[in-house]
């Protein structure tokens, strides 16, 4: 057996001599070399398998469910904006569209909100992130203060797409 | 939160029924289960416990995401190492872009200004720990010097225990591919600590 059939016997098994073969181990009794490498191997593992486990951080899990909960609301609210700006019996392309421009819509509203200082009364902030906020209204406007909204929406008109700008501040209302 | 208990296959099969149809609570449990792995495996692929966490969490959103099109053709918890590897070796080549001189011994950068990177031990005397503490910051960077295919399979085999098997269907790469990839991972992680272990400073077996 050559040193080289040795050693990759010897990588297998971390050097281990107990798992090698009768001609391995043959080997390695005449072979100075061949028992160096077997002990680098064997303290390669050792390091290696000394390291200790890592464990996530307190309070992972509370931290993804409540990101699933913040997008499961936003996608919620989207829907429903959706539902306001399309009349039922159109196909779900047309909605699919419709909201996205209820979410452009929105957005300018947040930028306007914004540079006031501060959210509307009655809304609060509900997550916030590195691109931008998102908030909800609590508790949420009447139907008259949302037709307002979105009038004041439809009056301004957007010069870059959502994706462009993330600084922007998602604001989205329900009804009461 | 403690783990009362390890999980049965047929508890995780159940989980993953309940969370599909939109259980939130459900889907807490799979996470309480799978979230030390996960984050072991992402912090060993990263070796930074901040980066770790960001893309072990990202993980658990994906697969929340995608549970609807999961069909259990894999199990769970390849499926999920699937999306933790891909997403970390992601970050991977995008340091590989952004740093290509990245460094174990170099402080990171934060908002807040620089800082050492995190390695905790607090076993044994101070000297056992320095000692210690060198021998762990010499095998993490053998890791780290590791080009990422192999290093994924060394971490997902040796510190993590999964098999051959399953490494092939989480890395989607042939039995015969993760054979070999260990091997030669093997080669250069003995290569970089030979002259550690050479020089005694870890007490070895014969």
């Amino acid at each position: 057996m050559t040193c080289e059939e040795v050693r990759a016997e010897l990588v297998e098994c971390w050097g281990s001599t107990e798992q090698l073969t009768t001609a391995a181990t043959e080997h390695l009794a005449i072979c100075e070399n061949c028992r160096y490498e077997a002990r680098i191997l064997r303290g390669t593992s050792v390091m290696l398998h000394s390291l200790p486990s890592e464990s996530a951080p307190e309070g992972f899990t509370a931290g993804v469910l409540q990101q699933i909960a913040r997008e499961q609301a936003q996608r919620g609210w989207t829907a429903r904006l959706g539902q306001w700006f399309v009349p039922a019996n159109q196909t779900s392309w047309t909605r699919a569209a419709a909201v996205g421009a209820a979410i452009a819509l929105a957005v300018a509203g947040g930028s306007m909100w914004a540079g006031r200082g501060s959210l509307p009364e009655g809304t609060q902030q509900y997550a916030g992130s590195a691109s931008g906020t998102i908030a909800v209204s609590t508790p949420a406007a009447t139907e008259a203060e949302l037709d307002e909204l979105l009038r004041r929406h439809q009056a301004l008109q957007m010069t870059q797409p959502l994706a462009d700008d993330p600084g922007v501040n998602l604001v989205v209302y329900t009804t009461k | 939160m403690a783990k009362a208990r390890q999980l049965s296959q047929q508890d995780i099969e159940e989980l993953v029924e309940r969370a599909r149809r939109g259980d939130g609570a459900a889907f807490g449990q799979l996470v309480e289960e799978y979230k030390d792995k996960i984050y072991n495996y992402v912090s060993r692929m990263l070796n930074d416990p901040y980066e770790a966490e960001d893309v072990t969490q990202e993980a658990f959103l994906r697969a929340y995401r995608s549970l609807p099109r999961f069909r259990g053709a894999s199990s769970f918890h390849t499926w999920l190492y699937r999306i933790a590897s891909n997403l970390a070796i992601d970050v991977v080549r995008k340091r590989k872009r952004q740093e290509p001189t990245y460094s174990l011994d170099e402080p990171m950068e934060s908002d807040d200004g620089e800082y050492e990177r995190e390695i905790p031990d607090d076993t044994g005397s101070p000297e056992d720990r320095s000692t210690t503490r060198e021998t762990r910051v010499a095998v993490r960077r053998a890791i780290m010097e590791l080009p990422e295919k192999l290093r994924d399979v060394m971490i997902l085999y040796e510190l993590q225990g999964e098999t051959y098997e399953d490494i092939a269907e989480i890395l989607n790469v042939p039995l015969g591919t993760v054979k070999s990839r260990l091997f030669n991972a093997r080669n250069r992680l003995k290569e970089s600590l030979e002259q550690l272990v050479a020089a005694g400073e870890l007490e070895v077996e014969s």
